[in-house]
């Protein structure tokens, strides 16, 4: 079976792409801080949690960052990535317990680059609640092949 | 609670944590948690390597920053990791200024291979506590 991927020619400035939801759960938290080691109490003690501004255990920035780098995926054909470049991330809300997270994703730039087999694509990412609270924001570059 | 308030913060203070040896089991994991698409075999997906070098920072002699809010990321992907390759990170904090509750702390963090090599870079942007207002934090 070929794996269908979208090389750079394929990508048109200004698609956009929604993702599925997908609810952030204790045992995403649970996991992801053992994974990463970031046993800070925002995400790990629920008892100093309950006294804290947010009333709870908050999921980890980085691991709603890692979600919807997933949830990209599950919302277009694959791109011809060949690597991340790099982000601009804005942490704007907690996420909690429960909540529902999507992204909403619009390409915002194309620009070839020296090695002439690949391209930069520039997409703006908004990650919404389920209240369609904006959570986190912000630009991602991914270099993309060009059609062989 | 034991940690660095703002006040305790210091400019221009480097950090170098302990390394962490990438491996397949922390690839399988992230994917598993992630559902993000196995990148080539042998590869480390991009924001793995960004995950492990924050956990690294609870395992220096210092204690932690009291972070109240993770407010932004500037990060660029310099070099991609291998399955196998073991990275630590340096930190340098840049930048502190005050705000009614907590601070704005910037730290720019660079994560190191085996080689020495820069593999990843970038800078952090938290909200940190003040060490009065402890109770509500």
């Amino acid at each position: 079976m070929t794996e269908q991927r979208r090389y750079f020619d394929e990508i048109a400035l200004g698609e956009e792409y929604e993702s599925p939801g997908r609810t952030v759960t204790e045992a995403d938290i649970v996991m992801f801080a053992g994974l990463s080691g970031d046993y800070n109490v925002l995400h790990t003690d629920a008892q100093f949690m309950k006294q804290s501004v947010f009333g709870e255990r908050i999921a980890h920035g980085l691991l709603c960052l890692a979600i919807q780098s997933g949830l990209f995926s599950r919302a277009t054909t694959p791109y011809a990535t060949l690597s991340f470049a790099g982000l601009r991330w804005k942490f704007k809300a907690p996420v909690k317990i429960g909540d529902t997270i999507r992204l909403a994703a619009k390409v915002t730039g194309k620009k070839d680059l020296a090695e002439p087999d690949r391209g930069l694509v520039t997409l703006q990412r908004t990650v919404l609640n389920q209240r369609d609270e904006i959570v986190q924001e912000g630009e991602t570059d991914l270099i993309v092949e060009k059609h062989p | 609670m034991r940690g660095t308030y703002f006040e305790d913060v210091v400019v221009d203070k480097v950090q170098v944590t302990p390394a962490i040896t990438v491996t397949e089991t922390h690839v399988g994991m992230y994917l598993g948690i992630t559902r993000e698409l196995p990148a080539a075999t042998g590869g480390v997906p991009d924001v793995l390597p960004l995950c492990l070098v924050v956990g690294l920072g609870w395992r220096v002699t210092e204690p932690p920053l009291v972070v109240l809010a993770f407010v932004k990321l500037d990060w660029h992907v310099v070099k991609d990791l291998r399955v196998g390759d073991t990275v630590h990170s340096r930190s340098r904090i840049v930048s502190k200024r005050p705000m009614r509750d907590g601070g704005l702390v910037v730290e720019e963090r660079t994560v190191v291979d085996q080689r020495g090599e820069v593999v990843q870079q970038g800078q952090f942007t938290y909200i940190v506590a003040k060490r009065t207002k402890e109770a509500t934090a």
